[in-house]
């Protein structure tokens, strides 16, 4: 019989944990308190010095450096080895005007949607498959954990004083998809953003919420794009002239439309058609009149009979797969402002 | 204990600032001043400091208005344009603040402007005090004083935000004023 190792003080470990709590660092869950020997540990994983700025938000005058992104990171609960990982999410977030902006303080309460690519989805045991969205992994949950705890903590927005979320959303800091490459009939959602295939690359936007789309019902591929179209096509989510929705395809969906014969751009295309609302529809909900690009309660009619198309390009409408091939659940992701378009690649100083 | 616990939010390194917090020399009355407006695009927001600086001008006064717009209201006003209107003006109103980024951002302009030795009455929503607060207290001037107006502003129609500058004049003038 072998020993069992000698297991850690809980009361030590409770002490530690409330320590962080007191300090106003949590975001509500408990924080792995974070020592000079773990965060070496992180830093060992980048040729990134310690002092290199990584984000800077210039209205509050606060700025995020390698070594407070590793603090926040083993604070979420990361492992030392996802903190390239980390990097790279945060890079690719703050190549989002929105977020470089007002978006952490905004009403909407934006979340970031953070998309891993390549090989290193498998070496750190992503989540690829089943429950995209969460919970239940590790490098998943952690890694997105990590974001919100440095705009916490390194930027210093905190809910009511300078965040000012009205609601909020669910899965603010929880969104962290591995791509189902393996099952995915399409190039990752890194060649999109301009990274090779089998590159490990992470692409990042900030999202208003998720909606679901439950087809399960036809196998005419073109049914599912009109259901996904009226997703897209609410008058709630629309507040702008444009708007931009991705979709988070299953792997069901996916395929069904491949084999259809749908590329990406093809759907892209399609969703750019179709997506959009009567003048009558938008004046109906008081949105009908265009002020610059901001919409208003307009009562002219005249436009009532005119279809209005909402997504202007195909970057207004990135397409990723996610999730397991059990179901034809696809996932229509509301999108702050507009993604950047661009992926980047992990362990690479950009 | 072997190790200290780290701080994950780099401030306990960074300088406190002492400094009294800025604020320009205020004038007596309005008379024969210039109203710089810095208009931040938020919905309603130049038909809003329109119609103040129009009052400023009928009751007070004020003789000239300079309407200046801040493109990204998120953000705090580029230094050319608050070095512009410190030159073409005598006081400033900014605003509307009515969301998270640009109440506090209205708030940050003010205090660029009384540092550049200008009164400045920023105008917020009154949803916003605590981010407003909050900003004014990052830019060293904790208890930094603005107006207010009810929430929401974006909704209101033409008659209802001349209706809301009107009430809102008096607090203007007593910022702008000694």
């Amino acid at each position: 019989m072998t020993e069992a190792p000698e297991a850690p003080d809980p009361e030590a470990a409770q002490a530690a944990i409330e320590y962080c709590y007191a300090q106003g660092w949590s975001d509500g869950l408990p924080l792995v308190p974070a020592s000079q020997p773990l965060v070496e540990a992180f830093l060992a994983t980048t040729t990134r010095a310690p002092d290199e700025v990584i984000g800077e938000l210039e209205q509050v005058g606060r700025n995020c450096t390698v070594y407070l992104a590793a603090v926040n990171a083993a604070m979420a609960g990361c492992l030392p080895e996802y903190f390239p990982v980390v990097l790279a999410a945060f890079d690719a977030l703050m190549r989002e005007r929105a977020a470089r902006g007002g978006g952490w303080q905004s009403t909407s309460g934006p979340a970031p949607m953070i998309v891993v690519n390549g090989p290193v989805r498998h070496e750190l045991g992503f989540n690829t498959v089943g429950g995209a969205f969460g919970p239940g992994f590790r490098p998943n949950a952690t890694v997105a954990r990590a974001i919100g705890l440095i705009v916490r903590n390194a930027f210093g927005i905190r809910p009511h004083v300078l965040e000012q979320a009205t609601q909020g959303l669910p899965g603010r800091w929880s969104i962290c998809l591995a791509e189902n490459e393996e099952e995915s009939p399409w190039p990752p959602f890194a060649a999109d953003g301009g990274q090779p295939e089998g590159v490990s690359a992470v692409s990042a936007t900030l999202l208003r919420t998720c909606e679901f789309v439950d087809n399960r019902h036809t196998q005419d591929p073109e049914q599912v794009l009109w259901d996904v179209a009226d997703t897209i096509s609410r008058t709630g989510s629309l507040i702008f002239r444009d708007t931009s929705a991705g979709v988070v395809f299953c792997p069901e969906h996916a395929q069904m439309l491949s084999a259809a014969g749908y590329a990406k751009p093809d759907i892209q295309a399609w969703l750019m058609e179709h997506c959009g609302r009567t003048g009558a529809d938008l004046r109906r909900a008081g949105k009908n009149g265009l002020r610059g690009p901001a919409r208003f309660a307009d009562p002219d009619e005249s436009a009532d009979g005119t279809f209005t198309r909402i997504l202007p390009s195909p970057t207004h409408v990135p397409l990723v797969v996610a999730g397991a091939r059990n179901a034809a659940i696809s996932m229509v992701v509301r999108i702050f402002g507009e993604w950047s378009g661009t992926a980047t690649p992990v362990g690479v100083t950009p | 204990m072997p190790y200290q616990i780290l701080d994950p939010t780099g401030t306990t390194q960074a300088a406190h600032e002492t400094a009294a917090p800025p604020r320009a020399p205020r004038r007596a009355d309005l008379r024969g001043a210039t109203v710089g407006l810095l208009v931040n695009t938020k919905q309603n927001a130049a038909p809003f400091l329109d119609e103040v600086g129009r009052l400023l001008q009928e009751r007070y006064g004020a003789t000239g208005v300079l309407a200046r717009t801040k493109v990204n209201f998120a953000a705090p006003a580029p230094e050319d344009l608050v070095k512009e209107m410190t030159a073409e003006c005598d006081v400033i109103i900014t605003g509307i603040g009515d969301c998270g980024s640009c109440s506090a951002s209205a708030v940050a302009d003010g205090i660029a402007f009384e540092s550049a030795g200008l009164p400045a009455a920023a105008i917020c929503s009154d949803a916003f005090r605590v981010t407003a607060d909050a900003m004014a207290e990052l830019r060293g001037a904790p208890g930094y004083r603005y107006a207010t107006t009810p929430h929401p502003v974006a909704v209101l129609t033409p008659d209802q935000v001349r209706e809301r500058a009107a009430r809102v004049l008096d607090d203007v003038v007593a910022l702008l004023t000694a």
